[in-house]
């Protein structure tokens, strides 16, 4: 047999009979699509095989064989039934192949694999018919036959030993019955009854125990066999939420476990798959856990363990993007560069054609540096390079560059009204851009994951205004004519013009936003109370800066009348002004509106993230709504325009048509924001209609029952409304309000809509 | 090699037969199964690999007229050739702008709609997706690789094997690409992709090709180590090709 199995490769057997083999094997493929495609045959089928693939057939037979036995007793088509007969018919091929003394990795790794699956069915089946004393033996002669082979094995066969493993322990341990009923994953040491003829379930557990242990090993030795690791640590799970037994074994080895070991040895492309393998693999595992647990008794240490790797793992990372800095820095050869430029300055002449203003200023001739944007350089940035310039510039390079750009003024002026005319169709053309908006849609298309790509669309859309960057060639000749020329007068602007430049002005507000930093981890001591919001020049207080613009300025612009510096007189302002255009012709949008309506966008491309600038936005919006009450009832006028609530609508809607089952953060913002309506938490029924995220909406409602009392009554209310509305919802209701309005349930129950919280109560003042 | 690639290349053509040469088998994930995963199945296809295609999220989002107003559909539910059909009578004009159509009518042709990984029965026979491409050897409906586009679908697919408790005891290699979801991007990775298919199977064909006594076999190390071991190498050695799509690998169970 071994002679056979050496010269003998898989599709090409020079020796014996490679036809005859071929066609066998081209039969047996032909055979295992009958059982694919009708279950019925697997009895009569693998019943029929097992002669051909046995221990002493070819390499290629019993490679299928065993690939073809592990497929079938793994498929979920079958019923435990239907397992059980073929499992016993098998267990003696089964076992031969496994003896092979000197046998094929690929023939062993399959046979392991189909004996974890057959082990939890050949037990259920001894279970029941105690008198079936061979089958058993077969199986137990398997099973130390893999415990045998486990430690020499190369690495595949090993995989499937610890999986094989698994089931034992799996099979042999006291369950709490929160496993699937599938594919044996249900039988347990429950099952065993204590005076079974053949199985003593103190030494079963007992045999358990042990292989738990020599499992769990090489976490014990920290291993850095990755691929055994990730293996054992990817079948834990299960042991761990159903075999109560297991748990605190295998939690401690897990969090005694060190991921990152390998980290410390040189980093080769392979370390680095590895040690990002582990850390995740390892990390996942726990986190998987809290999320189906969290009440775990082992909660606090998962959570530590975890913030613990989380923590040496942005050190490692930080480390090494520092790095990478200082390498970027070192490659620019900004010395260089200078060193070429200065000695002998000329200007060249332009050519014919149009030219941007950039380019008319361009004195350099390096096309990359031609090519370089210099808006994308911040405002201050900008300033002190130019200021440094200018200073060690010498008077003569100076004078030289101001001629050639006053040569290249007067050619252009010379051949400006040919450009004036041949400037027109770009005008229509950038005015006609919308569809560029659209095209960039494609980027994204899904949005809430690439928000990048959304900034893009809100600042193409915008660009259909003014052309603030792509100068017009016309305009260049004009605006830059020299002698007597006088600028054209400005066209008039009519109000719809007017709302467009004001968009475009909204839009530029955000521009630095992509641009400033993150407000970094050092400066995160804040000064408390005492500390002027947005007086760094950071994110952050850019955002202070655009909510407030949005929800305290806007008004007092644009009444030129109101005039006036302080918040009080804005707001005086803000009364007529809004109710103004609230009714005005659609499109005519406030600038502060317009900046809502740009800050409402900026915050859904990434809401995720951005939940802290729409809870700062909504505390803006609230204050101000405040101060505008005030003021009308200290007028004695009608009560100026409110903005909270519909905004706060607003965002709550945008939120739910992306929200997933695990969006906690919508939880932290009900919670944080100043106010909460009837109508704001009647958005959250909308989360009942879909079965994922009923639990969601129930734990926000619960959590600010228990943690804002104010609004404890309204989100009670909401909680009955979807008692009464959500048949699917009302179990986990159900259970909140037996606690927290005991009496309702039975109220409802008995006595219809009689009772004081009718759900129509809610309604109405919501609207 | 020479006579495997040899005996691999009629299959190719014919689309017929994997016993020539052979395959891995994929399984290729994004959040919903539009864009990054039916283009690698669509390149995994072409390349003659068995393959399937799931998507993570709870629902198929696709980009509607504005960021707050997406079209949603159900997986499993839904055909491509229906929301083709839908987007194209709602704004034609839009929807062929932002290559959503493209998409759709490269899909339908692949497959017959969007398929929840969550909801996939891993090991039901595969045997009515006959005009699937890349059907053909994927019978068993057990993949050897799953490939995921994005980290948060790996942590879904990762996530999800380890509720449903690993019934079958087949492992499984659980790799991410990231990659960006817009069509170039997609594109770029779809090529990516096959890359990493070619080098996994070339190391699974010659763990093949080795015969005999493989137990307690103490030949050079290198030379004599498994497909499952050299998977970390292979997917480090592509990332050193790919440097701009980071990857994750795990080994996890089915």
């Amino acid at each position: 047999m071994a002679a056979d199995s050496t010269n003998t490769t898989t599709g090409s057997s020079p020796d014996g009979n490679p036809l005859a083999l071929a066609e066998q094997l081209e039969q047996l493929n032909a055979a295992r699509k009958v059982v694919l495609q009708d279950s019925t045959y697997y009895d009569r089928i693998v019943k029929g095989v097992l002669p051909i693939i046995g221990p002493r057939a070819l390499l290629p037979l019993r490679r299928w064989g065993a690939e073809f036995l592990a497929e079938s007793l793994a498929t979920p088509v079958l019923t435990m039934r239907e397992k059980e007969n073929i499992t016993v018919a098998v267990l003696d091929t089964l076992r031969g192949l496994l003896d092979g003394a000197a046998e094929d990795a690929i023939v062993l790794k399959a046979s392991v694999a189909a004996a974890a699956s057959a082990y939890p069915v050949a037990l259920r089946w001894i279970i029941n018919n105690s008198y079936h004393k061979e089958s058993w033996e077969q199986m137990s002669a398997i099973k130390s036959r893999i415990l045998q082979i486990w430690d020499g094995a190369p690495a595949p066969v090993r995989l499937s030993c610890v999986k094989f493993a698994q089931r034992v322990v799996l099979a042999q341990t006291a369950s709490n019955g929160m496993e699937q009923k599938t594919n044996g994953l249900d039988i347990s040491l429950n099952m065993i009854p204590a005076n079974h003829p053949l199985l003593d379930p103190r030494q079963l557990e007992a045999e358990a125990t042990g292989l738990l242990d020599r499992m769990l090993s090489v976490l014990q030795d920290n291993s850095s066999d990755a691929l055994l690791v990730n293996a054992t640590l990817n079948c834990l799970s299960i042991l761990i939420r159903t075999r109560p037994n297991t748990t605190n074994r295998i939690l401690n080895a897990v969090l005694n476990f060190n991921p990152l070991k390998l980290a410390n040895s040189p980093m080769t492309s392979k370390t680095r798959v590895l040690v990002k393998s582990l850390e995740k693999t390892t990390r996942m595992l726990l986190t998987h856990l809290l999320r189906r647990d969290p009440n775990n008794p082992m909660a606090g240490r998962i959570h530590q363990y975890i913030e613990r790797m989380m923590r040496l793992r942005a050190e490692m990372f930080d480390e090494a993007s520092r790095k990478r800095a200082l390498v970027d820095q070192a490659a620019g050869d900004a010395k260089r560069q200078k060193m070429e430029g200065a000695p002998q300055f000329t200007v060249p002449p332009l050519g014919p054609g149009p030219h941007s203003l950039a380019g008319v200023f361009t004195l350099t001739n390096n096309p990359g540096l031609q090519a370089f944007d210099a808006t994308q350089l911040p405002a201050n940035l900008a300033a002190k390079i130019s200021v440094k310039t200018l200073m060690t510039l010498d008077q003569q390079t100076l004078d030289l560059a101001v001629a050639g750009i006053r040569d290249r003024l007067t050619s252009i002026y010379a051949a400006g009204a040919a450009a004036a005319a041949a400037a027109q169709p770009a005008v229509i053309n950038a005015a006609t851009a919308p569809l560029g908006v659209d095209e960039d849609d494609d980027d994204d298309y899904e949005p809430d994951l690439t928000p990048a790509e959304d900034t893009e669309q809100i600042l193409n859309k915008l660009d259909n205004a003014p052309p603030e960057e792509p100068t017009e060639p016309a305009a260049d000749a004009a605006a830059l004519a020299l002698g007597s020329f006088n600028l054209p007068p400005p066209p008039t602007l009519d109000p719809e013009a007017a709302a467009k430049l004001s968009q475009a002005a909204a839009s530029r507000v955000f521009g630095p936003l992509s641009v400033l930093k993150e407000s970094g981890a050092l400066r995160k001591p804040r000064a408390g109370i005492n500390r002027l919001a947005a007086s760094s020049y950071d994110r952050d207080s850019w955002l202070t800066f655009i909510t407030r613009l949005a929800t305290r300025s806007a008004a007092g612009l644009e009444d030129v009348g109101g005039g006036g510096g302080g918040i009080k007189t804005e707001d005086a302002g803000v009364a007529p002004d809004h109710n103004n255009h609230n009714r005005g012709p659609p499109g005519m949008l406030s600038l502060g509106d317009t900046i809502r309506e740009l800050l409402y966008t900026y915050i859904l491309e990434d809401w995720r993230r951005r939940i802290e600038i729409a809870v700062a936005w909504l505390c803006e919006e609230w204050y101000n709504d405040q101060l505008t009450k005030r003021a009308s009832t200290s007028l004695g006028a009608e009560s100026g325009a409110l903005h909270y609530e519909r905004w706060t609508l607003r965002l709550v809607d945008g939120f739910l048509s992306y929200i997933t089952a695990q969006d906690k953060v919508l939880t932290r913002f009900l919670a944080e924001i100043p106010e909460l309506s009837r109508a704001v938490l009647g958005r959250l029924k909308v989360l009942c209609e879909d079965p994922t995220t009923v639990q969601l909406a129930l734990t926000t409602l619960l959590y600010l029952v228990m943690m804002r009392p104010p609004v404890r009554e309204i989100a009670l209310d909401t909680v009955a409304e979807i008692w009464t509305e959500f048949e699917d919802a009302r179990p986990l209701a159900a259970k909140y309000l037996v606690k927290w309005r005991p009496g309702f349930i039975e109220s409802q129950t008995r006595g219809g809509p009689g009772s004081d919280v009718a759900p129509g109560n809610g309604m109405a003042i919501a609207t | 090699m020479e006579t495997a690639n040899g005996s691999a290349a009629p299959a190719q053509n014919g689309q017929q037969g994997d016993e020539s040469g052979f395959k891995l088998k994929f399984c290729t994930v994004c959040a919903s199964n539009q864009n990054r995963s039916m283009e690698g199945h669509l390149r995994l296809a072409q390349a003659s690999y068995p393959v399937i295609s799931f998507g993570t999220g709870s629902l198929v989002r696709l980009p509607g007229p504005t960021v707050t107003q997406p079209n949603v559909y159900k997986f499993n539910q839904t055909s491509y050739d229906s929301i083709y059909r839908e987007l194209e009578a709602k704004d034609p004009q839009l929807y062929r702008a932002n290559g959503l159509l493209n998409m759709l009518g490269r899909n339908r042709v692949i497959k017959w709609g969007p398929e929840r990984w969550q909801d996939w029965q891993v090991g039901m026979p595969r045997v009515k997706h006959e005009k699937d491409q890349g059907s053909v050897g994927m019978e068993s409906g057990v993949p050897d690789v799953v490939i995921t586009c994005e980290e948060r679908c790996w942590d879904a697919v990762v996530d999800d094997l380890l509720n449903r408790g690993a019934p079958l005891n087949r492992p499984v290699h659980v790799i991410n690409i990231d990659i960006k979801d817009n069509h170039k991007d997609a594109s770029v990775g779809g090529g990516a992709i096959v890359d990493l298919a070619d080098s996994l199977n070339k190391a699974a064909m010659e763990e093949r090709d080795k015969v005999g006594p493989a137990a307690f076999d103490a030949g050079g190390a290198a030379s004599r180590a498994s497909f499952d071991e050299r998977v970390p190498e292979i997917l480090g050695e592509w990332q050193e090709r790919w440097p701009d799509l980071p990857s994750t690998w795990t080994l996890s169970w089915f």
